[in-house]
């Protein structure tokens, strides 16, 4: 890898009009029947970026962070509002695939358009036609029209155009997802031979796995800046943690306003009401088979709550977590055990825990109270869980028991996959 | 400057392949195929040697012939124009997309109308030759007329081209200018029927002379007015200039105007 710098990008911002409604014909620009008005959306902001010769650099940032402007800059499609970008060397991009593809002519015959609209010669078209041909896996198709092929058939051909153009530079934008998996595994490759090659590489997507995978940079954009730049695994790790918390966030935010939104409660059945009327608001409801039991003891409530203490169905692991179960006491029982479990999305059970085998011997309580069960760290895996919440009385009798009382999220960073997160390390001898 | 010119030159194999695709897409699918390019100005040919002879009695002489080798090049000439000027617009899928030239996009309609003349060149030359015209050395100079006319014609659709991707209005401006521009073209009758002062505004007309040219060299066996038609190649340069400048100039927001 030399130190040459093929992809210069010094100070680059580029803003965007949004017009409201552009007027577009001469009567409307003289009437002013449409609004001439816009507004400015910053796609890039001052940003600044060397790739030299050889390397693979990975762009990530969520949607509108200004991934995607930057590839379209550096292939010259856009051009920079202030700022300079250079580029030295052949650019394929991997942006639109079977650009000028005409459905009526052949694989063969589109192979010449799609390759001569790179900048290629006949003569360099047909000194790699055989390749691009096998490449695609077409074999005597290539000699039917384009219409008549699957997409799966026309994303292949198109791919394998791109790809064997030889370029020096090669763009991706969130394209790897062409054809089953043989053909991914062939486009990796022919990727990867590239970069053994010396070429550079500029590649966009979504799956973080990927870009760690093959990139030596990761540059992470977000709102037209450059937040982090740097080692892939740092960098994707930082991004993730970030959107986890983002994804955490807005989660507890549109949980929130869904409680606040909330019409009051259902009415519940005849018998219930007479017996409690003051407490008829609070009683959740729920199907005979996922509540049972005596209800002479009845759970009036049930929630989660996240390391800030906030009503919550998402939780970052890691972090504490508290469930409060509400009870009402309608009999007095002998003895009083409260219990909990986490389950799958697919009701798988995960953990299970009761304050009897928490070695609490509970024989008289209060009339209503709140049982709170604290957990120091939340170790569950990413995922979305059930939670079940219950009292028994000393001979495991149900008194209220309601399965999957509410669904919850559990968003981790690690990246082990299964349900618990365990600590641990790694030693080889 | 130069760099400019040495990218499009790169991309040249696009133009030929764009100009192939457009000349063979056109009737792909349809019974007669690519036999239509003839069948157009063959019932065009039919309708006007019909039309101004006997229903307006022009005197002249082989007047479809006289009237064919003036309409080819004047087809020629609107269909480019017209094509052109929407061609950024009609390839914003390319553009938004792709990085190339942009000016291959018009140039490769006037290059597909070029090509669409010199086929039509086999069916005029069979029927002058079945009308007895009289074919000279002059014809040699066909391809000089024919060049004037493409550098004029490059020109306008470079700077319609540009123009039109923010003046939408351009497209009708161009199909009503041209419907005028062929009246005051001799076309269907010859200039000689204007009046001496306004046959000398119409000559002001850079079409004139290369319509001129096209009847010296196929029809009259002559060599063109060489002094009108260097005025027609002046004008050429310049618009074909001022378009390219212009051109430049609008081109690096194309991809944000479509």
């Amino acid at each position: 890898m030399s130190d040459q710098t093929v992809i210069s990008i010094k100070n680059v911002s580029k803003t965007f009009k949004i017009y409201r409604d552009k007027p577009l014909t001469m009567k409307e620009k003289l009437l002013k029947l449409r609004s001439n008005e816009y507004s400015n959306f910053y796609a890039l902001n001052n940003v600044s970026l060397d790739i030299k010769k050889g390397e693979t650099v990975g762009l990530i940032g969520h949607n509108g962070c200004g991934k995607s402007t930057l590839l379209k800059l550096i292939t010259k499609i856009l051009y920079p509002d202030t700022g300079e970008i250079e580029v030295n060397g052949r650019i394929s991009s991997l942006i639109e695939l079977g650009a000028g593809f005409h459905p009526d002519f052949t694989g063969r015959e589109n192979i010449y358009i799609n390759a001569s609209i790179s900048g290629l010669s006949r003569k360099e078209i047909d000194g790699k036609l055989d390749e691009i041909i096998r490449f695609s896996e077409l074999g005597d198709f290539i000699e039917n029209p384009v219409r008549t092929y699957s997409s799966g058939m026309y994303m292949r051909l198109a791919f394998s155009v791109a790809i064997n153009v030889n370029p020096e530079i090669l763009l991706i934008d969130e394209i790897l997802s062409v054809g089953d998996a043989n053909f991914q595994k062939k486009c990796f490759d022919k990727i990867e031979g590239f970069k053994n090659s010396g070429a550079t590489i500029v590649i966009v997507a979504h799956d973080l796995g990927t870009i760690e995978k093959i990139s030596d940079k990761v540059v992470w954009l977000s709102e037209g800046s450059i937040v982090e730049q740097g080692e892939p695994d740092r960098v994707v790790n930082l991004y993730t943690q970030h959107m986890n918390k983002k994804f955490v966030e807005q989660r507890q935010q549109e949980y929130l306003e869904d409680v606040n939104n909330k019409p009051p409660v259902e009415s519940v059945n005849e018998t219930e009401l007479s017996e409690l009327p003051e407490q008829q608001e609070e009683i959740p409801q729920f199907s005979d088979e996922s509540r049972w039991g005596s209800k002479e003891v009845i759970i009036t409530e049930a929630r989660i709550l996240n390391s800030q203490g906030e009503n919550t169905n998402v939780i970052s692991a890691g972090q504490s977590m508290v469930i409060e179960i509400d009870y009402k006491v309608l009999h007095s029982q002998k003895e009083y055990i409260f219990g909990i479990g986490f389950y799958t999305a697919d009701k798988m059970l995960v953990y299970g825990n009761n304050t009897q085998i928490g070695k609490l011997k509970l024989q008289s309580i209060k009339d209503t109270g709140t049982v709170k069960f604290k957990v120091n760290q939340c170790n569950l895996l990413t995922g979305s869980y059930k939670l079940n919440v219950a009292i028994v009385n000393g001979e495991h009798l149900a008194l209220d028991f309601i399965k999957y009382y509410m669904d919850f999220t559990v968003v981790s960073n690690d990246k082990a996959v299964g349900v618990l997160s365990i600590d641990h390390s790694w030693d080889i001898g | 400057m130069l760099n400019y010119f040495k990218e499009l030159f790169n991309f040249r194999q696009m133009l030929v392949s764009i100009v192939r695709r457009d000349l063979r897409s056109r009737y792909k699918g349809s019974f007669l195929g690519f036999l239509w390019t003839f069948i157009n100005p063959l019932l065009q040919l039919l309708v006007y040697s019909i039309v101004f002879p006997y229903l307006l009695r022009i005197e002249q002489e082989n007047y479809a012939m006289f009237l064919f080798v003036a309409l080819l090049p004047w087809i020629f000439f609107t269909t480019s124009v017209q094509g052109a000027t929407t061609s950024i617009v009609g390839g914003a899928n390319l553009v938004k997309k792709v990085y190339f030239p942009r000016l291959i996009l018009p140039i490769s309609v006037v290059g597909t109308n070029l090509m669409n003349y010199i086929y039509g060149l086999v069916i005029t030359f069979a029927a002058l030759l079945l009308t007895g015209v009289h074919l000279t050395f002059n014809v040699l100079w066909l391809p000089v007329v024919l060049l004037i006319e493409f550098i004029f014609i490059l020109g306008l659709s470079v700077i319609l081209s540009a123009l039109y991707v923010k003046f939408r209005d351009l497209e009708h401006i161009v199909g009503v200018v041209t419907f005028v521009w062929f009246y005051l073209t001799p076309i269907v009758f010859p200039i000689t029927i204007f009046p001496e002062r306004i046959a000398s505004i119409i000559s002001l007309n850079p079409m004139v002379p290369i319509i001129n040219s096209f009847r010296n060299v196929l029809l009259n066996g002559v060599q063109p007015d060489w002094s009108a038609l260097l005025y027609s190649l002046l004008i050429g340069i310049v618009l074909l200039i001022v378009g390219i400048f212009i051109f430049r100039k609008s081109e690096k927001t194309f991809a944000e105007d479509l």
